[in-house]
């Protein structure tokens, strides 16, 4: 799941960053109104974490645009007003949710996790395939009651792989939508990722590679 | 609230409560066109009378002498009673009982007449007051619509340049600088909730992220720790810079003679490494300037404008502060090179939280009170504050105290213009 997190308070914004890192989705930064935008033009986000009160271009412009372009994007917006006025206006901007600041990081977590499984088609919360079953919030994978030890990019994966059910998917795909902009794009990550996944799902085999296409499960 | 107010409304001007100054004023009217014709009517059958009365004697007595026909005495002024006097009065007493009955009709005509010139003008008196009132209806029920969350609203009074008018731009003028002040404050608690909130948020979610981490060790435990301690420290100067604005926009409390020279060089001397850190020379010219104040607010006031003229400069830039006596006020002025400010942006720079764009991140230390703190210092010192743009970019503020008679300053210490230059 591929995040963007637009808050100008440094230290709020790492501290997000890692946590929702942990959490194994790929996290970019943005630091002001125009950064975010420019964000989103560039990569496709699942979920934008967006502070109202942004520098540049305020918080209700960038959900604005971000709205209009009618993207799968669904947008969380963060503010420090906690008037029932201000939520009515972030939600009429186009916000998908909304979470008055302070708020606990495990339900920024599990708000994001609710608006990422609003994606067309909606998910169910736990993804199974066979004796495979994954529960995103839990960050747990069985595969025939025997639990599974996951990196969070392995993870990452398997849980993108599900979601797509059936489909394949490419490793640029992966590459965009598990991994952040810090990954480069030139490496095989993807292919060491898969090939350790494969190795810790064990026999018989789930992960289907597409010759010049990608993955599939 | 407002809305029982708006259903009262119409019924308070229908109701016909001596209260109303619609009822008064037809009141008024009408009781004045009654005076006015009860005492005109009384002049008229008074001067009637008294000529009937002449008229009759006349008749009877010339009547009985000569014999002469009656009518001769026709200069009457009032045609009704023409005929008393064409009555052949032998007989005296018949002309006066005749006459009497005419008198009684005629104070019947003119009671009506009274009557109805009475109820004309009250009629007429309650459509012009109505009139007349018309702006007045439209200020209170205007008025009486506009709440603390439509301070938008004007009255708009449409029509001659009349009191009524005056009164309605008048208000207009209220409500405009009202709603200003409105909209300060809201700024001012959404930003100051915003300033507050925000490191709360960061503080908490950098404490929930550490605990949440499966592989935690006491120095990954250890950083969050250090990190939190930095974040308090922030924290703290934003809480003090706060508690600053509002005691300084209290006031001052008590006034001492000081000299703006001396404090800007103690305040010069503590920034001194900061500047040179910076790379930029200062220049001084501090002339006696002395003045009356609080001298820890005042010192603060210089304090901020250097803050401000260090950190919105440029590498190699420049500073200048000098304190003077111009006129009949103690001036210091700051002056800075800098990036370009729009002339437009400079009055949004002394507002509370309130930075130029450009500036992304907010956690450098800095939360935009600087300036405003500068403003409210400056007001509660009755002392101008003016601030421009430099053509070559940066700020120039000068701030002119009411300056104290050179006695009442007191000893002052000051650095000869330059000194302090690095």
């Amino acid at each position: 799941m591929r995040v963007l997190v637009a808050e100008d308070h440094k230290r709020l914004a790492t501290a997000l960053a890692e946590g929702l890192r942990r959490e194994g989705m790929a996290v970019d930064l943005a630091f002001d109104g125009r950064d975010a935008l420019d964000h989103a033009a560039v990569n496709r986000y699942d979920v934008v974490v967006l502070d109202r009160d942004l520098p540049l271009l305020h918080g209700d412009e960038v959900c604005r645009s971000l709205a209009d372009a009618r993207s799968e994007t669904r947008i969380l917006m963060l503010t420090a007003s906690s008037t029932i006025r201000d939520r009515v206006e972030g939600l009429g901007l186009g916000a998908d949710d909304y979470l008055p600041k302070p708020f606990d990081f495990a339900e920024l977590v599990a708000r994001i996790r609710a608006l990422a499984r609003r994606s067309s088609p909606p998910l169910p919360p736990t993804l199974a395939h066979g004796d495979l079953a994954l529960d995103p919030s839990r960050r747990t994978a069985v595969r025939d009651t025997r639990p599974l030890s996951l990196s969070p990019k392995e993870f990452g994966v398997l849980e993108y792989l599900l979601a797509a059910d059936g489909r394949v998917v490419s490793a640029e795909e992966l590459l965009e939508r598990v991994w952040d902009e810090a990954a480069n794009p030139f490496t095989h990550t993807v292919k060491t990722t898969v090939g350790r996944l494969r190795a810790k799902l064990g026999e018989p085999p789930v992960i289907e590679t597409v010759r010049e296409g990608g993955y599939r499960i | 609230m407002a809305h029982a107010h708006r259903s009262l409304a119409p019924r308070r001007w229908l109701r016909l409560s001596p209260r109303s100054a619609r009822v008064r004023l037809t009141l008024l009217y009408g009781g004045m066109t009654m005076l006015l014709g009860t005492a005109i009517l009384a002049l008229v059958y008074l001067l009637s009378y008294h000529s009937a009365q002449v008229a009759t004697v006349t008749t009877a007595i010339s009547g009985r002498k000569r014999g002469s026909p009656p009518g001769s005495v026709a200069a009457f002024p009032v045609g009704a009673l023409h005929r008393l006097v064409q009555v052949p009065a032998p007989d005296h007493t018949i002309a006066v009982d005749q006459r009497n009955s005419d008198f009684s009709h005629l104070l019947e005509i003119l009671w009506v007449g009274l009557a109805l010139t009475t109820l004309g003008s009250a009629v007429i008196g309650w459509f012009a007051a109505g009139r007349v009132l018309r702006p007045l209806r439209k200020i209170t029920s205007t008025a009486q619509t506009i709440s603390a969350g439509s301070l938008n609203q004007r009255l708009a009074l449409a029509g001659p340049d009349d009191e009524f008018k005056r009164l309605g731009d008048t208000l207009d003028a209220l409500l405009a600088r009202l709603e200003a002040s409105f909209d300060a404050q809201r700024r001012f608690v959404a930003n100051a909730s915003h300033e507050l909130r925000t490191p709360l948020t960061a503080e908490r979610t950098m404490l929930q992220v550490a605990l949440a981490d499966p592989d935690m060790t006491v120095d990954s435990l250890r950083a969050t720790c250090e990190e939190l301690l930095v974040a308090g420290v922030e924290q703290e100067r934003l809480l003090e810079a706060l508690l600053t604005l509002t005691s300084s926009e209290r006031g001052v409390d008590h006034v001492e003679p000081l000299d703006l020279a001396t404090i800007a060089d103690t305040v010069l001397r503590s920034r001194d490494a900061q500047a040179r850190a910076r790379g930029l020379s200062v220049q001084t010219s501090l002339r006696p300037a002395p003045a009356g104040g609080d001298p820890a607010l005042v010192r603060r006031l210089i304090d901020n404008l250097l803050d401000n003229a260090i950190d919105h400069n440029i590498p190699g830039g420049e500073v200048t502060i000098a304190t003077a006596v111009v006129g009949t006020t103690a001036v210091i002025s700051v002056a800075n090179t800098g990036p370009p400010i729009p002339a437009d942006q400079i009055d949004r720079l002394f507002d509370p939280f309130q930075r130029l764009d450009g500036r992304s991140a907010r956690d450098d230390g800095h939360h935009g009170l600087g300036l405003s703190i500068v403003r409210a210092i400056a007001t509660a010192h009755d002392a101008r504050l003016s601030a421009h743009a430099r053509p070559a970019g940066g700020l120039a503020v000068t701030v002119s105290f009411p300056a104290a008679s050179a006695s009442a300053a007191g000893p002052h210490v000051s650095a000869p213009p330059g000194v302090l230059s690095t």
